[in-house]
């Protein structure tokens, strides 16, 4: 009897994987349980993105975006530091770990470091288990939701 | 009548007639013993039927985005609603210049379900008499104590008085006390994460998504709400799980940073949801954080407004 | 037919019903009074003077109900046959049960029913429990009901204090008491007072001769704009509301699913159109609607008030709007009030 594959979804910012290899296995070779989801910016990620995610089952949220002064748009990823580290501890306060939400800021010299923190990602998240909590995309029931 | 409504009145005569507004936002008592109704005036005859009492539970400022910014508004303030209204203003939602704020310092609200609780729900009128409330219903007289009948947002009330009204009626209360906000939700970060998951499941799923919380907030103010959102969907509208849980948090997250506490949210939901225990503790997040209270004046930014390459050392590189 | 319940077997009786059928009855949970499944031990809660918070005909008409479910990949689309099983609500109110009644006469058409709402409905008896002492915000006799109204239900129980006494109305309400005792003389007479006195608790709210013509003369009329100044555009009213029905229709994308909700008249988007014209752009023109739908288009449909009188929406507006006193200003309103834009 094997543990259900570990649901991860990544989302990463366009820019941030220096080294083209990197990209280029994100792009054709990631693993089957891990979701990738493109942003042009991590600023672009909207906190509905990761409820969407996490409430569609994915037991970790990974977010790989550039450092806080490389950001190809200037300040973008200092939006999505603050908001999305809220939204992380808030979700915590709810009931989805905060480690289930990762962030990963790389640069130029972090060539593979992508597959290294998934990886690293998916045993921190085996030992916490599959999300129960917040996976809640079920159907209304035949028959309604009555009162 | 009591002593405050007449200073209220006489402010609001002198801003109409002198026509230095166009129009006063307060409370008038209308048919609903327990729930005085927001009321716009725009002539001094009408003032007659202003009201201000302990049952005034909506908090004004959320009219405010109503009005184009160049209308002259007077409008009744206490404590969080002056807050709500700087908040706006950073939000440039309406123009300071324009606005005359009456301040009253609050005494707080007297939340309708804890005196229904005690009285029953035939009230036919509600008196304030210093530290007691006199309800009269079709069957009985009750006296009950003020204290006891506080909305539990007005209990942890850390600003009672407005901080930047025009002018001030009403003798200053004292400050809140911040431990009572952190105690609350300090209690529920020590629960378990099951026992909080548990907790948030429990409140979200009465839900029925009559988006009361979000008109009753004055920071609610979007032309499309994040719900009404169609290309693409992120919310189930119904009364799902996942679409009422996603309505819950994100609308708090939504507030992070703007949110008062008043508490309107919660004396408007008609399923007494105890939301507030979802915006105070992201407010509790950004007071702790960034050393952020919104409201506090009308210039400075909320945290999810203000960047800052100083944030690269405030967050480490894995996790938060 | 009439029967005599004494208060003592009370439990013991829907205890039996509960082994035959699913039996919803008003007890209490988070504060308030619900209709929850009955199971034994549990407590009643009968004696408020007004009806339960959320409206049963959320029973017939569920908030959020999955109408068919489908798979884009293999082009498949499923609607299963609805599943009910046989369902009792005891202690409905009569505003609440003839409120069923009327929106039958939109679900359950004779040319036109609707399949969702049928077969809950058949499937559903309703054994009411009459008001002895209706609370300062019903207001049932204005709108040609009453707090011992029969309609829409199969039996009626009246509280006489040891013993209730029930009238049936239907072959279904009536096999429910057959194995009581029957009612004698006393009791009906005593029922009659107690009914008697309750409709007398109730003050008229407002003069119903006229109204639908008058509010249609006053369409125009700048009353609309005044009433939706405090308006907060929530959906409380309508989804409380025993006799709302309108609904929306939407595919769940993410769950290939086609859910039928609840949608409510007071949201600027009901009316939105897909070229982004909207046909009531303000909340004038939707508050007004509420009251032009109750007082005077149901009448074109149904000949009969679109409002039973249960107060909800006098209770828990949150800006206490109360739908008696707007009305006694529209009628109040001339005609010739000038609609100023």
């Amino acid at each position: 009897m094997s543990a259900p594959p570990i649901k991860i979804a990544l989302f990463q910012c366009r820019w941030c994987l220096y080294s083209p290899e990197d990209q280029a296995w994100v792009d054709n070779d990631l693993p089957e349980n891990i979701h990738l989801v493109k942003v042009p910016c991590t600023g672009r990620i909207d906190p509905l993105f990761i409820l969407n995610a996490v409430q569609g089952g994915a037991d970790g949220v990974m977010i790989s975006g550039c450092l806080p002064e490389k950001c190809h748009f200037k300040e973008g990823n200092l939006a999505a530091r603050r908001q999305l580290a809220e939204f992380g501890s808030f979700l915590d306060y709810i009931g989805y770990e905060q480690a289930r939400v990762r962030f990963v800021w790389l640069d130029l010299q972090d060539r593979g470091r992508i597959q290294q923190e998934l990886t690293a990602f998916e045993t921190t998240l085996e030992t916490l288990g599959p999300a129960q909590a917040l996976a809640t995309r079920a159907s209304a029931p035949m028959g309604g939701a009555d009162e | 009548m009591n002593e405050l409504e007449t200073k209220i009145r006489a402010e609001a005569e002198r801003l109409l007639s002198e026509g230095l507004v166009d129009v006063v936002i307060a409370f008038r008592q209308e048919d609903a013993p327990l729930h005085p109704q927001p009321a716009f005036f725009t002539q001094v005859e009408e003032l007659e039927s202003l009201t201000y009492n302990g049952m005034c539970a909506n908090n004004l400022a959320n009219y405010l985005t109503r009005y184009p910014q160049e209308t002259r508004i007077g409008m009744v303030v206490r404590g969080c609603e002056n807050r709500s209204v700087n908040a706006l203003i950073v939000e440039k939602q309406h123009t300071r210049e324009n606005l005359v704020l009456i301040g009253i310092p609050c005494e707080g609200i007297l939340d309708w379900r804890r005196i229904v609780a005690l009285t029953g729900e035939n009230v036919l009128s509600v008196e304030e008499k210093d530290d007691s409330v006199i309800v009269h219903t079709r069957e009985n007289t009750f006296e009950l104590l003020r204290i006891e009948l506080l909305h539990p947002s007005c209990q942890r009330c850390l600003h009672p008085n407005p901080l930047s009204a025009d002018i001030l009626l009403g003798d200053p209360k004292p400050e809140g006390d911040p431990h009572l906000m952190r105690l609350r939700i300090e209690a529920l970060e020590n629960l378990s994460l099951e026992e909080r998951n548990a907790w948030f499941r429990h409140e979200a799923e009465r839900c029925i998504r009559c988006y009361a919380c979000r008109e009753a907030c004055p920071m609610c103010y979007c032309t499309e709400c994040f719900v009404d959102h169609t290309e693409p969907r992120w919310t189930e509208s119904g009364v799902t799980p996942a679409g009422m849980q996603a309505w819950h948090i994100i609308r708090a997250f939504h507030q992070t940073g703007r949110c008062t506490s008043c508490g309107a949210c919660e004396r408007a939901c008609p399923m007494d949801i105890q939301m507030t225990y979802l915006t105070d503790k992201l407010n509790l997040d950004m007071a702790d954080t960034y050393q952020f209270e919104v409201g506090m004046d009308a210039e400075t930014q909320p945290p999810f407004a203000t960047l800052t390459l100083d944030d690269k050392n405030r967050f480490i590189a894995q996790g938060k | 037919m009439n029967y005599r319940l004494p208060k003592k077997v009370l439990i013991q009786t829907l205890n039996a019903w509960a082994e035959q059928a699913e039996v919803f009855a008003p007890q209490k949970r988070e504060g308030y009074a619900q209709f929850l499944p009955w199971e034994a031990g549990n407590e009643l809660l009968l004696d408020e003077p007004h009806n339960t918070r959320f409206p049963p005909k959320a029973f017939f008409l569920p908030q959020s109900e999955t109408l068919l479910t489908y798979n884009r990949k293999l082009s498949q689309l499923e609607m299963p046959a609805l599943q009910i099983s046989q369902r009792i609500i005891f202690g409905i109110r009569p505003c609440d049960a003839r409120a069923v009644a009327l929106l039958d006469t939109v679900f359950a058409t004779a040319d036109n029913p609707d399949p969702y709402w049928q077969t809950r409905r058949e499937q559903t008896i309703l054994v009411g429990l009459g008001c002895s002492e209706p609370a300062t915000t019903c207001f049932c006799t204005s709108v040609g009901s009453g707090p011992f109204d029969h309609a829409g239900l199969d039996a009626l129980l009246t509280d006489l204090g040891e013993a209730y006494l029930v009238e049936t109305f239907t072959v279904r309400g009536e096999a429910l008491f057959a194995n009581l005792a029957s009612a004698n003389a006393n009791d009906a007479e005593q029922a009659g007072t107690i009914q008697q006195q309750a409709s007398a608790l109730l003050e008229p709210a407002f003069t119903t001769d006229g109204l639908k013509e008058h509010l249609d003369q006053i369409f125009d009329s700048y009353l609309w704009s005044e009433f939706a100044q405090s308006c907060l555009g929530c959906g409380i009213c309508t989804f409380l509301c025993p006799t709302c029905f309108c609904f929306d229709i939407v595919d769940e994308a993410q769950r290939d699913e086609r859910v039928r909700n609840w949608d409510t008249c007071m949201f600027r988007v009901y009316s939105l159109e897909a070229s982004g014209h909207n046909p009531r752009p303000t909340r004038a023109e939707r508050t007004r609607q509420r009251f032009m739908h109750k007082f005077s288009y149901w009448l074109e449909h149904a000949d009969q008030f679109g409002c039973t009188g249960c107060g909800r929406c006098v209770r828990y507006c949150p800006v206490g709007l109360d739908i008696r006193a707007m009305i006694r200003k529209a009628a109040a309103t001339p005609s010739e009030a000038v609609h100023v834009n």
